[in-house]
């Protein structure tokens, strides 16, 4: 996260640097520039062209939710419910594990109806009728595709652009490369809904890897202590800590070192979170109108709804990235009850989130993108019968929204087959979505360095094309 | 290891064929291809290594005027930053690579040469480089190179174009100690290679530090601790205990625990699997090897080899088998529906990574796609390697076989002696199932496991290579494919003979799971029978089998021994050769890192072409040199060389001029000043306050962490604070989860253990205030920290307890200025306190005393004084 680099005391970069002697590494310290200064802000020569989107809201949908039940409609499979998916459509390609071994391969039919809406005509399905009624603010992808076909290895692949654990996540990057807008809060934000199951979460995906840790995601969490160790202990009050604060920096002023004024401005802007983090967590001054827009569950602190509040009282506040996590999407049986169960909890909230930034002006600047990290199966997993089926893991195709921030809207890009197996129209790889993205913050993705290991490493490894056609 | 004549003889035929080949131009593009055919690239660096004399001639050679063009330092840098990125390892575009001599002299696709030595003229480089078209120049559609660039080239390709090795692929070199301004200021010899430095910039050393900062500085850096106060005053008295006072610490036990911490982030040591479930994982007895190691002083070589290659060591010990932990560190996915040939194949590629990293400073993880894009490495240089580690039995399973069992000693007997039947029962199971009417059966079953039903009774994680088996024709299996299918249908057949054996069995495995053995992951070579081929993966990916290889190590470096097996156990004797020209070096550098915050090759992980260049090289070869042969591979002598230098004893105070010249204190004008590890932090909290408890080794422990961070809906593993004395271990001690690092640990910069990691970086966040100030770990510490303050201080004087505090913490008394400020910080403090006496309560850790809370107050400044998270 970007922190004690917010003060304007230092009167030089050189001095700064020079000051700060904490053995960083070289890439990484332009990052700590004076922040007062605009040209001096993120990593030196970015934005490498105008920026469309300041900031991004990620609501990541864990598990990979189906496509078939949401976005791409496929009247074929629907016909051919319960017939065999023909070889020569799977042409030979991996399974999974889980259903490697079914001797039948029966394509299922999507449980709900499907509508087109808005001027656009974009297809969605009766479980996301918010959703529906924002068609035209969004900008449907339904040819994405991915390498990964376990949900650690394609998790890690979108969020960090290597299915293996050790590159730094896509938050991390922004971080390092546009620096912070606000002083008394993280950079890079992490929400993940309360009480979910489904596949673990886990730090490597908001980490910051080989960047400095300052970049790292930090996680708001419901409850006592949003940020580990934001309460002071028991027994020390604001003001005690206020002369504690005051009387630790007269200590340092009298060490005579470079070294602490890092130290002192650490001190400082953990003291500012004290207050900034509790402010932006406390929902009171949020009208009734709000609440209603967003669903009941967005007074209850930690669920999706609440994040997604959460999530817009941050990027207000100049939160360059907020990262949300539903888990609960990994439907290989009881498909349809799940994904209606999922559906409730994120689909108002969602389009809420839209409709809220559309009417504060923030949405032609702030990109919110809906998806999870792979598609599913048009056959079923396990036993096919009229009410009840499951999907397993598909990562050859699969769908998910952008809206804001220079996507276009009203548009629905890229074309699966019939049977909603492989991309026949517009292939978007996770390189190319990855590069899509830096593209509209301002950045060119294979310019976007940090050398590790001799090597300059970047966000899309030696990949990805900025697909220009879903720009707005 | 030692160099017999022949080889010397060897090296001088290359030196004089390599002689004719730069000085005679008329015979110089003949002699290219004969010396290809020659392997000339083993030929040059085969030259240059072992005899020190023959890289120096090479380096210096000079047949024209070209002497000032030097191949390093000019011309290779050229080429990787324009041209390599299309005519080196990745692509070789018009068939030209620059990243070997002989390849770049040899006619491209059209028929031109890049280089004609001596003629730069004719050199089709030249002719692009500098070409009128842009069309037609290289390097592609970006800018030209500069004028300089190309009179560089130009000059270099008519001095011969003699291509030395990189320095780091050359074998180190005993280098004359330089002549210094002030003879009397090095303690050891390495102080001559800096003040040397010094000299020619025209800077002098900082003098010695204070003693109490000095045994504070060195004990931190030993033991990971800081010295006790008392210690300190007492040695301080005397002005030659320095040296004993290293020596104290050298002896300590304390002394392994500190630096264990440097090599399990290497090993990349944790205690649980990774992947998206992490389950747990039971391999604490490799992190107390690495421990005892470091106390017994084992030699590195001896170090690497029984990590590497322990259970290939002829009857190991149980000790050795549980130093191949060290491998057995990789991560396991046992997310379901994995395919456990891909994740194997993950670990494999890790442990060669990890392997090359931490011996070899070298990124050998770009070779895995394709040829190194900038080093001397071939794609197929990479399955090569990966060959020594492809013949494990570890195979991604849940279970982490194989695994050593470990008893209490009053079990093992007992122990041992069901190990032994188990072992039986398992060959008489396989020997039955092997009987030819159950191998009928086998046979109708394998036709089967279409049936969900049936192939269901196979063990999830078996599935995919049973099915993966049964594909193959019966007579296109080999012994090892047929073997494994035995073994699963052993298990599973109805047969009664196999149930009875079964059965017997499993009483067995029930008797032995009651003595509840310690099951440490371990490293086993599989069966002749069953080992598997090595394939070059195109681009990587292991579903794309290329040409088969056989395990070696690269043509760039030194040749394995001609007797050394061709197995780990010869790799690992391969990486300790003392004709291995990076181990070493390598090695003390991250020793040099350790102690003074930056290695004397900046890129721990990297010593290729594209890593920092090393600030001091003689520094750095005297150490590696000094290291295998004075100490022979004694980390604890070379550790003590450097802390007994006069370099290291220096003041790390600056003043203006030194930061202006010097900010990053590469020169060494002045002591080592940095930020500690999150080990230390902790570690030193606690010992500061007498919380600390220096019981070592067994199972991790969970002290204090907020709630709600372990939450994994796979597994019911909850974090369960540990009682008593658990909870005031040492760092390295704590358990480490990779998906869920110990958080205040995290916050200090330290790396999730899921891959290997060389260099800590360290950062400077808020959220580090914040658990320095609030997380109940250090404010238990200041509330234990203010009750030592007033026993120490043996009265109510407040300024007593201060004085006592700040000594305490910082092994030096306060200055009146400092006192000032603190007993401020205690009078408001006690002014509150006074008049609410439940806040005094509560922040005194239940004490009616609003006195007790004003030293706590003062207590928790302490610890968060900038001097005291800083060795200074």
């Amino acid at each position: 996260m970007h922190a004690c680099h917010h003060y304007t005391s230092l009167t030089s970069r050189r001095d700064f640097l020079a000051r700060l002697g904490l053995g960083l590494g070289g890439a990484a310290l332009a990052t700590l520039l004076n922040p007062s200064d605009p040209h001096n802000h993120g990593t030196l020569g970015i934005p490498h062209h105008v920026a469309r989107a300041k900031r991004v809201i990620y609501l990541f949908q864990s598990g990979g939710p189906s496509q078939f039940e949401l976005f791409d409609y496929k009247p074929l499979v629907n016909a051919m419910h319960g017939e065999e998916l023909p070889d020569s459509v799977r042409r030979g390609q991996r399974l999974t594990g889980m259903t490697g071994f079914q001797n039948s391969l029966p394509l299922a039919r999507s449980h709900f109806a499907f509508q087109q809406h808005g001027n656009s005509g974009a297809w969605v399905s009766e479980l996301l009728p918010h959703t529906a009624r924002i068609a035209d603010e969004l900008c449907f992808i339904k040819s994405l595709h991915t390498e990964a076909i376990n949900h650690d290895p394609a998790i890690t692949f979108f969020q960090t652009g290597s299915q293996i654990a050790g590159r730094p996540s896509f938050g991390s990057w922004l971080s390092y490369g546009l620096g912070a807008d606000n002083k008394n809060l993280p950079a890079f934000c992490v929400l993940i809904t309360k009480n979910k199951g489904g596949q673990p979460l886990y730090s490597r995906l908001w980490g910051n890897s080989f960047l400095p840790s300052l970049h790292q995601g930090v996680q708001f969490r419901s409850g006592k202590d949003p940020v580990l160790y934001l309460n002071n202990p028991d027994g020390i009050s604001r003001t005690s800590r206020r002369k504690m604060l005051d009387r630790l920096r007269e200590l340092h002023h009298l060490q005579q070192n470079h070294a602490v004024e890092a130290r002192i401005a650490q001190y400082e802007m953990a003291y500012r979170m004290q207050t900034s983090v509790p402010e932006v967590m406390e929902f009171s001054d949020e009208p009734d109108h709000i609440f209603d827009l967003y669903g009941k569950d967005a007074r209850d602190p930690g669920t999706f709804a609440a994040n997604c509040l959460l999530a817009r009282r941050l990027v207000e506040r100049g939160v360059r990235f907020v990262q949300l996590y539903h888990q609960g999407w990994d439907h290989h049986g009881g498909l349809p009850a799940g994904i209606r169960q999922q559906c409730q909890e994120t689909d108002q909230a969602s389009a809420a989130l839209v409709l809220d930034l559309k009417q504060r002006g923030l949405l032609d600047d702030t990109l919110v993108i809906w998806g999870g990290e792979f598609g599913r199966t048009n056959y079923c997993q396990g036993r096919l019968t009229d009410a009840d089926y499951g999907r397993d893991h598909h990562p050859r195709c699969f769908s998910l929204w952008m809206a804001g921030g220079g996507a276009r809207a009203g548009m629905s890009y890229g074309e699966t087959d019939d049977f909603g197996y492989n991309i026949v129209r517009d292939p978007i790889h996770v390189h190319d979505f990855q590069a899509t993205l830096l593209h509209l913050l301002g950045i060119d993705h294979e310019r976007l360095t940090f050398k590790h290991q001799g090597r300059r490493y970047r966000l899309t490894d030696v990949h990805g094309h900025v697909v220009h056609d879903v720009l707005a | 290891m030692t160099k017999n004549p022949f080889h010397l003889g060897f090296l001088m035929a290359g030196l004089r064929v390599t002689l004719h080949f730069y000085c005679h131009r008329d015979r110089a593009l003949a002699m290219a291809r004969a010396v290809r055919r020659h392997r000339s690239s083993i030929l040059l660096i085969g030259l240059a290594r072992g005899l020190a004399v023959a890289a120096t001639l090479l380096t210096g050679l000079s047949c024209t005027k070209s002497d000032e063009v030097n191949f390093n330092r000019d011309i290779r840098p050229i080429l990787n930053k324009q041209c390599v990125a299309c005519h080196g390892g990745i692509r070789r575009q018009g068939d030209l690579n620059l990243l070997f001599r002989a390849e770049a002299l040899l006619p491209g696709k059209s028929g031109k040469a890049a280089i004609v030595p001596f003629d730069a003229a004719a050199s089709e480089l030249i002719r692009r480089v500098s070409h009128g078209d842009p069309n037609e120049r290289m390097p592609q559609d970006r800018d030209p190179l500069s004028g300089e660039d190309v009179r560089l080239l130009e000059q270099w390709i008519n001095g011969g174009a003699p291509w030395t090795p990189h320095w780091a692929y050359v074998a180190p070199k005993d280098p004359e100690l330089p002549a210094v301004s002030d003879p009397s200021w090095p303690k050891k010899p390495l102080d001559t290679f800096i003040l040397a430095r010094l000299d020619q910039e025209g800077l002098t050393p900082s003098p010695q530090a204070d003693c109490p900062t000095l045994l504070r500085r060195v004990s931190l850096d030993l033991v990971g601790l800081p010295p006790a106060a008392e210690h300190v005053a007492s040695a301080c008295e005397h002005a030659d205990t320095y040296e004993a006072f290293v020596d104290s610490l050298l002896a300590s036990p304390r002394f392994g625990e500190r630096w264990a911490s440097m090599w399990l982030d290497l090993a990349r040591y944790a205690d649980s699997k990774g992947y998206e479930k992490d389950i747990p994982r039971t391999i604490w007895r490799y992190r107390d090897w690495v421990i005892r190691a470091f106390n017994a002083d084992m030699p590195f070589d001896q170090f690497t080899i029984e990590q590497l290659a322990g259970d290939l060591l002829p009857a190991p010990a149980e000790e050795q088998l549980v130093a191949t932990g060290f491998h057995r560190n990789t991560m396991t996915n046992t997310e379901g529906g994995t395919d456990d040939e891909e994740f194997r194949v993950a670990a494999v590629i890790d442990r060669v990574n990890t392997t090359w990293e931490v011996w070899q400073g070298t990124s050998f993880g770009c070779v895995q796609c394709h040829g190194h894009p900038y080093d001397p490495f071939r794609h197929e240089d990479y399955y090569r390697f990966l060959a020594f580690f492809n013949n494990t039995e570890d195979w991604d399973q849940d279970n982490e076989m194989p695994t050593l069992p470990h008893f209490e000693d009053a079990d093992r007997e007992a122990g041992e002696a069901l190990l032994a039947e188990i072992r039986d029962l398992e060959d008489e199971l396989r020997a039955v199932a092997a009987r030819p009417d159950i191998t009928r059966a086998r046979l109708a079953w394998e036709g089967q496991l279409d049936d969900p039903e049936i192939v269901g009774q196979v063990p999830g994680r078996s599935q995919n290579e049973v099915r993966r088996i049964v594909a193959i024709p019966v007579e296109e299996r080999d012994v090892g494919q047929e073997a494994f299918l035995n073994a699963i249908y052993a298990d599973i057949a109805p047969d009664p003979r196999l149930s009875d054996l079964r059965k017997a069995r499993r009483e067995k495995q029930q008797a032995l799971a009651a003595l509840e053995p310690v099951l440490t992951p371990i490293m086993r070579e599989l069966p002749t029978e069953r080992q598997r081929s090595t394939h070059v993966f195109e681009r990587g990916s292991f579903l794309l089998k290329g040409a088969a290889v056989t395990a070696g190590v690269p043509a760039a470096l030194p040749e394995m021994l001609p007797e050394a097996p061709r197995n780990r156990l010869g790799m690992a004797q391969w990486l300790v050769s003392i004709d291995n020209p990076l181990t070493a070096r390598v090695m003390v550098n991250r020793f040099w890192e350790q102690l003074f915050g930056a290695g004397i090759v900046e890129s721990l992980e990297d010593f290729g072409t594209q890593g920092e260049p090393p600030s001091h090289p003689e520094l750095l070869d005297h150490l590696a040199i000094t290291f295998m042969h004075e100490h022979d591979w004694s980390m604890k002598a070379i550790i003590k060389d450097i802390v007994r230098s006069a370099t290291y004893r220096q003041s790390s105070a600056i003043n203006h001029d030194l930061l202006e010249r010097d900010p990053r204190n590469r020169l060494l004008a002045r002591g080592p000043r940095f930020r500690l590890s999150a080990e230390q932090i902790r570690d030193q909290a606690l010992a500061v306050s007498g919380l600390l408890r220096d019981h070592m080794y067994g199972p991790s422990v969970k002290p204090p962490q907020p709630d709600g961070l372990w939450q994994n809906p796979y597994d019911n593993t909850r974090w369960v604070t540990s009682t008593d004395d658990d909870r005031y271990r040492r760092g390295l001690y704590t358990y480490w989860r990779r998906t869920v690092p110990y958080p205040s640990m995290a916050t200090f910069d330290s790396p999730s253990r899921e891959f290997c990691v060389s260099r800590r970086v360290r950062t400077n966040t808020p959220l580090q205030a914040l658990v320095s100030l609030n997380d109940p770990v250090f404010v238990e510490a200041a509330q234990a920290l203010a009750r030592r303050m007033i026993r120490q201080a043996a009265g109510p004087d407040p300024d007593a307890q201060l004085l006592a505090g700040y000594e305490l913490a910082l092994a030096r008394a306060p200055t009146a200025s400092e006192l000032a400020s603190l007993r401020t910080l205690y009078d408001e403090a006690l002014s509150h306190y006074g008049a609410s006496p439940d806040d005094a309560y509560a922040i005194s850790g239940g004490y009616h005393s609003a006195e007790l809370a004003a030293t706590t107050v003062a207590a928790n400044a302490i610890l968060n004084l900038d001097a005291f998270v800083t060795k200074q």
